[in-house]
């Protein structure tokens, strides 16, 4: 068995095993923290195409979250269209609102990007949070909006149990994993990588980087909305606390950060330390701590950029490597 | 033919006039080097050519098309590559990565971009090393890397920005041989070089500027003895009475 044949292989088998645990754990709880791992490791992978690829630190990805959860509830408390066609118009809308923010920001550097983003996403909370209208549209300002659980069913995106949520979020995560992996072995990945690192001699080598780190903010835009729409219909109640909060941008930008931006790998591995580390820490100190999560994700933090900068997945991508090579060598010596 | 001709061309930074309307013509084929002392205004030539920035006044005309203020991507891909003075390798990225960003220039597809990088590591002698990081380079190296960079994008005009400074003197041979090469090959190549030695061997026609200002033009033997050269680079005293 050769490299590539093993690598293939623990892919089947970690897919069998995502898919194959609803059988296994029956407890709505466990489910739970599961299906907001998978959420926040797809968060991460969209974020990812600008945050990582793109060589930027957005953190205003909430506001994608939250007009994509507006939107589609919106439509359909208002109107009856159904989540899944709101899903497609809030990525839409938030494509275009990324757009919109990209244009001016992405000649800023550094530190500059990142307040700029954070401008953005809390000036759309505080808006969302302070008038009850936007046109025809209720929004409910800080009260939010509640689905009502009336007609349960996969056309209205509403379930009783937590395996179908489970099930539709995972496929979301394979797909934007696959979608990463694609992009980061094509023109765009690797105009993107330039562009971030070296603007000046990508601009020489032909990469419109401006143009690059555009198209990767709407994909990015677009997608983090899908994720609004799911989380919507998972909590079936949306407020701008809960989705267009500035924690949440955060927690997108530690997870990356602590698991490896730019890496394919990194999200998820990111979302599977952190999210545990923080559902646990919001069961045992909700009540008397709350927010340990962020200082323990804080810390997390300053431990892994001071020993590998590059974060967690460098050292495990190795020992992976390591290992393989180490099952490879003793086949094919017998 | 011309290949690159540059009229009146003029830049300024606020008050200060970097370049001084400059006129130059560089034919296809030909080796045309641009020398000068420490802040003549070279690589700010460079830097009009090449689009990365506008030149305050004067036109420049590339293969029968004028480029003012065109931006860098554009130039790029018609033809038109530079190096960087101070190096730019995507220093996180394998040799081959960075060269195949600038293959990518003239093909969508990543297998054929692969294949023309390999085929430019291969012609500079650097295949042996397409898989190291680049931050892991040598300067040498690293220098051989922009010029790599640069031929991937399969240019008409190559604009090498003192390529040779920092290289030892077998580094630089090595070099002039480099570049000689990619000229047979069928790229024009305007040269900065600090390298007289280099320079002298190599170019076909020098142009020196001084202060923004072209004070001489010629062979590089009749650079060599042109009085007002001797002065920029020496002083007053030098020059033979």
């Amino acid at each position: 068995m050769n490299y590539k044949n093993i690598n293939k292989v623990a892919l089947v088998a970690i897919l069998l095993i995502a898919f194959g645990l609803p059988l296994v754990i029956r407890s709505a709880t466990y489910l739970h923290i599961l299906v907001l791992l998978f959420f926040y490791a797809y968060l991460t992978t969209s974020w990812n195409l600008v945050g990582g690829f793109a060589g930027v630190l957005p953190l205003g990805h909430a506001a994608f979250v939250g007009i994509g959860a507006y939107t589609s509830t919106i439509l359909f408390l208002q109107y009856g269209i159904s989540p899944w066609i709101g899903m497609l118009v809030g990525g839409v809308l938030a494509t275009i609102a990324g757009i919109l923010i990209g244009l001016p920001t992405f000649k800023m550097r550094g530190a500059y990007f990142a307040l700029a983003t954070i401008a953005f996403a809390e000036g759309f909370r505080v808006i969302v949070e302070n008038i009850d209208y936007i046109g025809p549209f209720k929004i409910n300002g800080p009260r939010g909006l509640q689905i009502p659980p009336l007609d349960i069913g996969l056309a209205n995106f509403m379930f009783a149990s937590k395996e179908p949520y489970y099930y539709i979020i995972l496929i979301m995560l394979v797909a934007v994993v696959v979608l990463t992996y694609v992009i980061s072995r094509s023109k765009l990945g690797y105009y993107l990588n330039a562009g971030g690192e070296e603007p000046e001699a990508a601009m020489a080598l032909g990469v419109n980087v401006a143009r690059a780190k555009l198209i990767a903010m709407a994909m990015s835009s677009f997608l983090t909305a899908m994720a609004g729409t799911f989380y919507a219909q998972f909590t079936l109640y949306i407020h701008p606390k809960s989705i267009i909060s500035l924690d949440l941008s955060f927690e997108i930008a530690f997870i990356a950060l602590i698991g490896g931006r730019g890496s394919i790998a990194g999200p998820i591995l990111g979302a599977l330390l952190l999210r545990p580390v923080g559902d646990f820490s919001r069961i045992y100190f909700g009540d008397t701590l709350p927010g340990m999560h962020l200082i323990i994700f804080g810390l997390v933090l300053i431990l892994v950029m001071h020993y590998q900068p590059r974060g967690l997945q460098e050292p495990l991508t190795r020992l992976y490597n390591n290992l393989i090579r180490r099952i490879t060598h003793n086949t094919t010596g017998r | 033919m011309v290949l690159l001709e540059v009229r009146g061309m003029t830049k300024e930074f606020g008050g200060l006039r970097a370049i001084d309307s400059l006129d130059l013509t560089i034919e296809k084929g030909q080796i045309f080097g641009l020398i000068g002392p420490n802040g003549a205004g070279k690589s700010t030539a460079f830097n009009c050519i090449a689009g990365a920035f506008a030149p305050t006044a004067g036109v420049i005309t590339f293969n029968n098309e004028t480029i003012n203020g065109q931006k860098p991507w554009n130039l790029c891909k018609k033809g038109l590559a530079r190096t960087f003075q101070i190096v730019k390798p995507f220093a996180s990225k394998s040799v081959l990565y960075n060269v195949m960003v600038a293959s990518f220039a003239t093909t969508n597809s990543r297998q054929v971009a692969e294949e023309k990088a390999i085929k430019v590591l291969e012609s500079l002698n650097f295949a042996d090393k397409k898989d190291i990081l680049s931050s892991n380079l040598t300067i040498a190296d690293r220098k051989r890397l922009e010029i790599a960079r640069a031929l991937a994008t399969e240019p008409k005009l190559l604009l090498l920005d003192e390529v040779m400074a920092g290289l030892r003197p077998n580094e630089v041979d090595e070099m002039v041989e480099v570049l000689k090469k990619i000229r047979e090959q069928g790229t024009t190549i305007f040269v900065i070089e600090h390298i007289m030695r280099a320079i002298m061997a190599l170019s076909d026609r020098i142009v020196v500027i001084q202060f923004g200002k072209k004070i001489a033009e010629g062979t590089p033997k009749e650079i060599a003895n042109n009085e007002n050269v001797i002065k920029a680079y020496l002083g007053e005293d030098y020059v033979a009475a």
